[in-house]
C-alpha cells in the first residue's frame, strides 16, 4: 500500500462521512443563504434603473408628459405616468406601491411615506418649467427670446478619469467573495480541527496510526475536508453565476465579473485553506475534549479576522499601504489579494510574490504543524502544551 | 517471527522500557504480563512505531520493522475506539483497505468477520448503536480483518463477559492454529495459563521471566502441596516446607524434596482425603517474579 493510496483513502473516508452529515448540509444552507442575500444586491447595482412611476390627478398642465420625461432624462431616469380619476384613487395606488408619487392638481406631491428628493426635483422642475413657459407666452416674447429663456445652454461636464460602470458591481461581488472566503476557510479549518479532535476523543486514532503514519493521516484529512470546501464553493459560485447571467445589466458584464471573482476566490481558498487547515489540525491534535475546542479555536481567528478586515478595507482603498502589504504577506494575503485582484489591477509580480510567500509559509507551517500533530496525537486526556508537543514530535 | 531486542524508552525521568527483549514465534500465543505501569503498552506501541524506542529495535523475520510490515500486523490498543458514527461494515472495509487490501477482498473479509461474530444483520448499524459487547467484537474484527501474520492485543479480555471471554479465547486459539503469532497482555492469569504457550513477565521495564509456560513451571524450584486429612487441611510439620497464602492450606516444597515422606506422615494422622502436588501455576510464578 503506497502512502499516496493511504492518503487518498483517508481523504475519501473523511469526505464521504462528512458530506452525508447533517452538520455539513446545515452549514451549506447557511452559506447559500448569504449568497442569496448578496446576489440580488449585486444584480440591482448593474441593472437598468426602473422607471419612476408617477400618478397624476386633477388638472394636469399641457405637455406635462414631455416636460417630465425631458427632466428625468437629465437624471438618467425614465418615467411612467398614470392618471387617476380622484385623489383617493391615486392614494390607493400609492398604498399599493403602484406609483411612487402622486401629483394633485399640479400643485401638491403626495408620498406613501418618505419623499424621494430626486423624484421630487424631477416633477417640481417639470411643473415649474411648464408654468414658466405659460407666463412667458403671456408676456408676448418672441419665439427666440422665449427659447433662450427656457433652454439655456447646459453646463458642460467632464471627469478626470472615465467613469467605470463596473466599479460598484466589482466592489460588491468582491465583498461577497471576501465573506465567502472568510467563512469557507474558517468553517473547513474548524472541520479539520474537530475531525482531528474526534479521532482522539473516540480513541480510534491509535488503530489508524498502527496502519499509517501521522503525516499521512494529517494529509488525508486536510485533503478530504478541503475538497468538501471546493465542492461547496463550486455549487455556490455556480448558483451565483447563474443568477448574474440572467440579470439585466447595462454596459456591465456582470457574469464576467462574477466568473472572475469566483475564480480568484477558489484559487485563494486553496492557498489559504492549505495554510490554515494545517494550523487547525495541529491545534486539534493537542485536545481530546469538546470543552477544550473553544480554547484553541480562537488562535487562528486572531489572524483570520484582521485578514478579513483588511480585505474589506481593500475594497475602498486597494492601493493604500496596509491592504497593499497585507495582500503580499501571509497569512493575510489569501483574504486581501483576491479583493485587490478584482477591484484594481495588481501587477503580476505582486501576485507571483504573494503566491510564492504563501506557499513557503504553508511549507513551514506544515513541518511545524506535522510535528505538533505527531507529538500530541497519541496523548489523550488533558490539553497538550504546544511546547511539549513540539518536543515530543521532534523525537518521533 | 517478531523480535523485540533490547528496547529502551524513557519519558523524562520515568523509565518505561529498560532493555526489553522477547520473541513471538508463528503459531504461538504469548501472554505478556506485568503489573500496571510495567511497560507493556509502551512495548506494544513500539511494535507499530507508535512509540519510537530510545535504543534497541523491533525486527520482523530478521529485519528491522518498517511501515510496510505494520500492515501485516493486527493491533488492538488498550484504549478501545473506532469511528462511532460509521457503519460497522464500512468500518471493517475501510481498515482492511487501509492495510492494503483490494476493495473487493476487503469487502468479503468484512462480511466473513461479521458472519463469524454473529453481526451480519447489524452490518449497516452505526458502531455507537451496538451494545458494549458487540462493539468489542467489532474492535477485534478490525484488528484482524486484513488477515495479519501477527496479532498484538492489549488487554483483549478486559471488559468481556464470560461468554465473550470464551469466544475470544477460541478465536485466539484458532488464529494460532492457522500460524499467526499472537502476543497479548492481561491481568487474568488463569485465562492466560489456559490460552498461552509462552509467557513474558515484565516489571519496571525489564523482562523478569520469559519462556514456554510448561517449561517455566517445571523448572521452578518449588512444588505446591495441598493435603487434607479426614476432610480438614493438614499441616505438614517438616523442615524445608513453608506455608503460602493466609489460610494455611497450601505449602511449598523444594523441587526434588521427599514427597513420599510427607504423604507417609499424613497417612499416620488419619485418612488422606485429598492430596495435590504440582508445579506452581502462573499466578505463583507471576507473584514470585514481580515480588518487590
Amino acid at each position: 500500500m503506497s502512502p499516496l493510496k493511504q492518503v487518498l483513502l483517508i481523504a475519501q473516508r473523511d469526505f464521504i462521512q462528512r458530506i452525508r452529515s447533517r452538520a455539513f448540509l446545515i452549514s451549506m444552507l447557511i452559506v447559500v443563504g448569504i449568497v442569496a442575500v448578496g446576489g440580488p444586491i449585486l444584480a440591482a447595482q448593474g441593472t437598468v434603473s426602473k422607471p419612476y412611476e408617477i400618478g397624476v390627478t386633477g388638472t394636469v398642465p399641457d405637455g406635462f408628459q414631455q416636460a417630465v420625461e425631458a427632466t428625468a432624462k437629465g437624471f438618467d431616469r425614465t418615467v411612467e405616468i398614470t392618471s387617476y380619476a380622484s385623489t383617493a384613487d391615486g392614494e390607493a395606488a400609492l398604498e399599493k406601491d403602484d406609483i411612487k408619487v402622486l401629483l394633485v392638481d399640479s400643485s401638491q406631491l403626495v408620498w406613501k411615506q418618505d419623499p424621494s428628493y430626486q423624484l421630487s426635483a424631477i416633477v417640481t422642475s417639470a411643473v415649474q418649467g411648464l408654468d414658466r413657459s405659460a407666463t412667458i407666452a403671456q408676456l408676448g416674447l418672441s419665439q427666440e427670446q422665449a427659447a433662450q429663456l427656457l433652454s439655456p445652454e447646459p453646463l458642460a461636464s467632464r471627469s478626470l478619469t472615465a467613469p467605470d460602470p463596473s466599479e460598484a458591481p466589482k466592489q460588491i461581488a468582491s465583498y461577497v467573495g471576501s465573506i465567502l472566503l472568510y467563512i469557507s476557510i474558517l468553517m473547513f479549518g474548524q472541520f479539520v480541527m474537530i475531525g482531528v479532535m474526534e479521532e482522539k476523543q473516540s480513541r480510534v486514532v491509535e488503530v489508524v496510526l498502527s496502519r499509517t503514519r501521522p503525516r499521512y493521516l494529517l494529509a488525508g484529512k486536510v485533503l478530504g475536508i478541503g475538497l468538501l470546501g471546493v465542492i461547496q464553493l463550486v455549487i455556490i459560485g455556480g448558483a451565483a453565476l447563474f443568477t448574474l447571467s440572467r440579470a439585466n445589466a447595462v454596459n456591465v458584464d456582470l457574469a464576467g465579473i462574477g466568473a472572475r471573482v469566483a475564480f480568484t476566490v477558489l484559487a485563494w481558498y486553496l492557498l489559504g485553506y492549505a495554510l490554515f487547515a494545517v494550523v487547525y489540525a495541529a491545534l486539534g491534535a493537542t485536545i481530546s475534549r469538546q470543552e477544550d475546542a473553544q480554547g484553541v479555536a480562537f488562535i487562528p481567528i486572531m489572524v483570520i479576522l484582521p485578514g478579513f478586515f483588511l480585505s474589506i478595507y481593500a475594497l475602498e482603498e486597494p492601493n493604500a499601504l496596509l491592504p497593499h502589504l497585507g495582500s503580499i504577506i501571509p497569512p493575510f494575503s489569501p483574504f486581501v489579494m483576491p479583493t485587490r485582484m478584482v477591484v484594481t489591477n495588481v501587477p503580476t509580480w505582486e501576485v507571483a510574490l504573494s503566491v510564492v510567500l504563501i506557499v513557503l509559509a504553508t511549507y513551514w507551517v506544515l513541518r511545524l504543524g506535522a510535528r505538533i500533530y505527531q507529538g500530541s496525537i497519541l496523548r489523550i486526556g488533558a490539553k497538550v502544551k504546544l511546547r511539549d508537543a513540539l518536543k515530543a514530535g521532534g523525537e518521533q | 517471527m517478531l523480535e523485540l531486542s533490547d528496547l529502551h524508552r524513557r519519558y523524562g525521568k520515568i523509565v518505561a522500557l529498560d532493555g526489553v527483549s522477547f520473541d513471538v514465534r508463528p503459531g504461538r500465543v504469548v501472554g505478556f504480563l506485568g503489573p500496571n505501569g510495567a511497560g507493556k503498552t509502551t512495548a506494544m506501541r513500539c511494535v507499530f512505531g507508535l512509540v519510537r524506542p530510545d535504543s534497541g529495535e523491533v525486527r520482523w523475520n530478521g529485519s528491522k520493522v518498517g511501515p510496510r510490515d505494520h500492515l501485516r500486523f493486527g493491533y488492538m490498543p488498550e484504549e478501545r475506539g473506532l469511528y462511532p458514527k460509521m457503519k460497522i461494515r464500512e468500518q471493517l472495509v475501510y481498515f482492511g483497505r487501509l492495510s492494503g487490501m483490494e476493495p473487493s477482498i476487503a469487502s468479503s473479509a468484512a462480511d466473513r468477520w461479521l458472519g463469524r461474530l454473529g453481526l451480519a444483520d447489524r452490518a449497516l448499524s452505526k458502531l455507537e448503536d451496538l451494545s458494549h459487547g458487540n462493539q468489542q467484537r467489532v474492535q477485534l474484527a478490525v484488528s484482524l480483518v486484513h488477515d495479519p501474520e501477527l496479532a498484538v492485543l492489549d488487554e483483549p479480555f478486559a471488559g468481556l463477559d464470560p461468554i465473550g471471554v470464551e469466544d475470544m479465547a477460541a478465536t485466539l486459539r484458532e488464529l494460532a492454529d492457522s500460524g499467526v503469532g499472537i502476543v497479548f497482555s492481561s491481568h487474568q492469569l488463569d485465562l492466560v495459563q489456559d490460552v498461552c504457550q509462552d509467557v513474558v513477565i515484565i516489571d519496571h521495564g525489564r523482562v523478569v521471566l520469559a519462556g514456554g509456560l510448561a517449561e517455566l513451571r517445571d523448572r521452578s524450584d518449588y512444588r505446591h502441596l495441598e493435603i487434607t486429612v479426614d476432610g480438614n487441611p493438614w499441616t505438614p510439620d517438616l523442615p524445608g516446607i513453608e506455608a503460602v497464602g493466609d489460610n494455611g492450606q497450601r505449602y511449598l516444597i523444594r523441587a526434588g524434596g521427599d514427597v513420599e515422606e510427607v504423604l507417609r506422615r499424613a497417612k499416620q494422622d488419619g485418612t488422606v482425603t485429598s492430596f495435590s502436588f504440582e508445579p506452581p501455576n502462573l499466578s505463583d510464578l507471576f507473584r514470585q517474579a514481580v515480588r518487590r
